[in-house]
């Protein structure tokens, strides 16, 4: 029997595996059924930074997800504490205005781990715990949302060509053009203006941020994935396939899809830490999530202690640049890895 | 005078800014004389005192120095909007136009041994004579003062100046709105020389030959000296120059500064102003070349800047300090933290036809006052302090009543009680708070809980800062203002004295009666007072402010008010102005 002539010749150099010439032993069928998913993915593992980065974007997504039973763990909470019970309210005191117990000016507090915020009194660790839940989730959405929605327009205008293809791309310059932070502006006053006095208008803000930033970032999305299909859509496995009848449907989703994954991922982990830092920054100019706990907010509150009391601004501006940073160091393995031109 | 910005009025907030002018009473200092603010609230002082015989020049400040420009830093103060001084009733407008570019009848003067402030003469001769019950008063104006362009400052245009306060539509904020139009003859229908075009006026008058101006009332008014210190009591060009709103771009200056450039909420640039001479003026100086006034500041750059120390901070001051930076302050100034005491109260004005008497009491064991000055950035007991009634500490006739046997404080158990006595439980509030700034928020969630605590139910509508509450709260028709039974007001005297304070509040249909309190038998006595012998007025107005709390309770008085402003090394006489509650600008020079 004959070895297959793909085999160990072109995979050899993705795997550490010794060659094996028997086709019928477990290692072989592995290797010779490998999709360009799970060679990434094998790349992936070998990468000390990518799988570093990937134990640390668990961490946030863990953090984020158990949110309660964390801040319950800790005992600490959300909820409004009256400011003066915790903090120093007595001007003739030293420390006025800071906690009574913790940091900045007393030693560590079990009850309030991370320390408690001036002025309000509110706990330090609960809002961060909720803040990253908050991160994650307007982040996470928003780019479940945008690049579905860049995915689908771009496929369809890609594929159709034509009027349809005109009409879109119209659509995608047109929503370029939108400056997306006088679009924020713009909208979060209205937003208060008509939700204000509702029981859910904390619900609302976050939708509202999840909409305003799907749709400012689904064009890229959209545009990466017209050109691409523009240069597919001629290649012979498509006209065979329309030849046999395919149904478009079938082509779009069975023939188109499965090549553009790489593309799609990059932009996905590309997009994931923008919306992070976004959604930081639009609550620290306070046109962000500012009913719920927010990092953003957090980092907004903490600016004018950043020489009195560091560590309050550390821990949300923490936790934002290792988010970020990680998301944005693992996209970039992840392109590394989907792309075939990569040595290693 | 007025009152401070609203999201303050709710939350006495800090870093907002103080709109209303003046106050009366004394210095910033205690009784040590000490300007330096670690020894807590200091009351205003007594009295102001007069002195009628004031000429100019006005007495060299020991050791001051001719030169040099001066820096002054309004954190979060966007400052005036005009600069017509008719439309002048903002603490920080009409402090530094008094001081610095705008003349009236009379100013205040600070004793700088004392510290106390003296009504002194202005552009008026003297403090003015009244007639015998005070229905008319005549100026004497004084023929050395000139306009910026060297043009002397004739009767005419005086009287042409004080005409102009009467006008409520041209100059819907200016502090005529309230005066001129409730004391002044006839102003019930002459409604201003704008929106009554040509009609005639007959009780203003001037001589020119005599340089008099003679103002008639319609009821007795003898505090018309003190408002004789308001600049809308000055002169204005006569013609179309002083058409508002034009006229309030660049107005024509008196003082011995005038306007280089003015951008508002930015930046205002005053230089000297060559025609005013020090002879013709009793208490301003102008040691100085140049003032810039930077408003809107951002108050974490500003106390960073001042407690630098660098070259630029030497020269500058700030009006108003972070919390969080007020022990390194008070550690690092010393003396150039001053702590200026501002005759004003914050105030929680239940609709008073929507609750009751027990809601009321209830609410105000409810509010957190020392929490809830926290969260808005203020040092409890220096900047605030517990409030007992409606007139503010230095008032002359302040009662020092408590009207539930002690200080009120919060105590949500007590709150809880009277409302489950009165059968009241779970009562609805509905309140109005600013959304886009940390403080004002915090401070909000600190009331909504306190609120909670004692049993309250709580709806707040949120309004975006750009909105002022005063806006939604004086607006009958406003939507969101039909739905509140609860508002609130910050409000500063405008001069030493209850008929400032009560009347402005409580009278039916004040601008600024925002509980809506209305007795017929109260507004009656509000009258009566003005038309007392002087010297029982003081008592009587802190009689009648005892008697409203202890009857009907319809305003919570929450917190008396003071400011703390920090001077650059280089400053010289770092002091503030009691009379105003801003920095003496009057008496400030570059040391060199």
């Amino acid at each position: 029997m004959s070895a297959p002539a793909a085999g160990p010749e072109t995979l050899g150099s993705l795997s550490d595996e010794p060659d094996i010439n028997d086709p019928n032993s477990k290692q072989a069928k592995e290797i010779s059924g490998k999709s360009p998913m799970q060679i990434a993915l094998g790349r992936l593992r070998k990468d000390k930074i990518a799988v570093t980065c990937a134990i640390i974007v668990l961490f946030f997504v863990l953090v984020a997800i158990f949110a309660d039973l964390i801040a319950k763990a800790f005992g600490v909470s959300l909820d409004t504490v009256t400011a003066c019970e915790v903090l120093e309210c007595n001007f003739a005191n030293p420390g006025v205005g800071y906690p009574k117990t913790g940091p900045p000016f007393h030693p560590f507090d079990p009850e309030h781990p991370l320390g408690l915020a001036p002025r309000t009194g509110a706990d330090n660790l609960a809002h961060w715990v909720y803040g990253c839940r908050t991160s994650l989730l307007i982040a996470g959405t928003a780019t479940v949302i945008a690049s579905v929605t860049g995915i689908v327009v771009g496929l369809v205008a890609g594929f159709a060509g034509g009027v349809v293809d005109r009409i879109l791309s119209f659509i995608i310059d047109f929503f370029l053009t939108i400056p997306f932070l006088l679009a924020a502006l713009t909208i979060s006053p209205i937003i208060i203006d008509r939700f204000g006095t509702s029981d859910s208008y904390e619900t609302v803000q976050i939708v509202s941020l999840i909409a305003i930033l799907s749709l400012f970032t689904w064009m890229s999305v959209a545009r990466l994935i017209r050109g691409e299909v523009l240069s597919l859509r001629e290649r012979e496995f498509i006209h065979a396939a329309r030849v046999l009848g395919m149904p478009t449907r079938r082509i779009l989703f069975k023939e188109l899809l499965p090549n553009l994954t790489a593309p799609i991922v990059i932009s996905v982990s590309l997009m994931l830490p923008a919306f992070v830092a976004a959604e930081a920054g639009l609550a620290f100019l306070g046109i962000g999530v500012t009913g719920s706990a927010s990092w953003g907010q957090t980092i907004s509150n903490a600016v004018p202690y950043w020489s009195n009391y560091a560590a309050f601004l550390w821990q949300p501006l923490l936790g934002v640049v290792a988010l970020v940073l990680a998301l944005n160091l693992l996209g970039d393995a992840v392109r590394d890895a989907f792309d075939p031109k990569t040595r290693r | 005078m007025r009152r401070t910005k609203a999201a303050a009025a709710l939350a006495t907030s800090a870093a907002l800014v103080t709109l209303a002018a003046c106050g009366g009473g004394g210095g910033n200092d205690d009784e040590t004389g000490s300007g330096s603010s670690g020894e807590g609230f200091q009351d205003a002082s007594e009295t102001i005192a007069k002195d009628a015989e004031r000429q100019g020049p006005a007495p060299d400040v020991e050791g001051a120095s001719a030169g040099g420009t001066i820096t002054v830093y309004l954190p979060d103060d966007p400052g005036p909007e005009d600069l017509d001084p008719t439309n002048g009733w903002s603490v920080t407008g009409n402090s530094i136009q008094q001081a610095l570019t705008h003349r009236s009848l009379t100013q205040y003067s600070r004793d700088n041994e004392t510290g106390e402030m003296i009504l002194v003469p202005d552009l008026a001769t003297d403090l003015g004579s009244p007639n015998e019950d005070f229905t008319e008063w005549t100026f004497t104006i004084r023929d050395d003062a000139t306009w910026e362009d060297g043009k002397p400052i004739t009767a005419e245009e005086v009287a042409w100046g004080i005409e102009r306060s009467l006008d409520s539509e041209a100059f819907p904020s200016g502090p005529g709105t309230e005066y001129s139009t409730h004391y002044f003859l006839d102003a019930d229908k002459y409604k201003g020389p704008y929106t009554d075009k040509g009609k005639d006026y007959k009780g203003i008058t001037f001589d020119e030959d005599a340089r008099t101006v003679t103002i008639k009332m319609s009821m007795p008014f003898p505090d018309m000296d003190y408002w004789g210190a308001f600049m809308a009591m000055g002169p204005a060009p006569l013609g179309k120059v002083s058409d508002p709103p034009e006229y309030g771009r660049s107005p024509l200056s008196t003082g011995p500064y005038k306007v280089e450039s003015f951008r508002p909420s930015e930046e205002l640039v005053l230089v000297k102003n060559d025609a005013w001479t020090a002879e013709s003026d009793p208490a301003r100086h102008q040691y100085a070349d140049k003032w810039i006034f930077k408003f809107a500041a951002d108050p974490t750059q500003t106390d960073e800047l001042m407690l630098s120390g660098n070259t630029e901070s030497q020269t500058a001051l700030s009006t108003g300090i972070t919390s969080e930076n007020y022990a390194k302050f008070n550690q690092d100034l010393g003396e150039r933290l001053v702590q200026q005491s501002a005759q004003c109260v914050s105030t929680w004005a239940p609709d008073y036809t929507k609750t009751s008497k027990e809601v009321r009491k209830a609410l105000a064991y409810a509010y957190p006052y020392e929490s809830v000055w926290q969260a808005s950035g203020e040092v409890p007991g220096v900047t605030r302090v517990p409030a007992n009634s409606i007139m503010p500490p230095g008032m002359s006739g302040k009662s020092d009543y408590q009207v539930d046997g002690e200080q009120i404080t919060f105590q949500p158990e007590k709150a809880k009680e009277i409302l489950a006595e009165a059968g009241e439980e779970g009562y609805e509030i509905h309140m109005a708070y600013n959304t886009g700034s940390p403080t004002v928020e915090a401070a909000q969630k600190q009331i909504e809980k306190g609120l909670t605590d004692s049993g309250f139910k709580v709806t707040s509508y949120p309004v975006p800062i750009e909105t002022s509450l005063y806006t939604i709260w004086t607006d009958p028709d406003n939507k969101i203002n039909k739905k509140l039974n609860l508002r609130g007001v910050n409000w500063c005297s405008d001069w030493p004295s209850g008929s400032t304070m009560l009347p402005a509040l409580l009278r039916t249909g004040a601008t600024y009666n925002t509980a809506f309190f209305s007795e017929e038998s109260i507004d009656a006595k509000m009258d009566e007072i003005g038309t007392m012998p002087l010297e029982e007025q003081p008592a009587a107005w802190g009689a009648l402010d005892e008697e409203i709390a202890t009857d009907y309770y319809p305003i919570i008085p929450t917190a008396f008010r003071n400011d703390l402003f920090a001077f650059g090394e280089k400053i010289g006489n770092p002091t503030g102005d009691g009379a105003l509650g801003a920095p003496n600008y009057k008496d400030l020079y570059v040391a060199q």
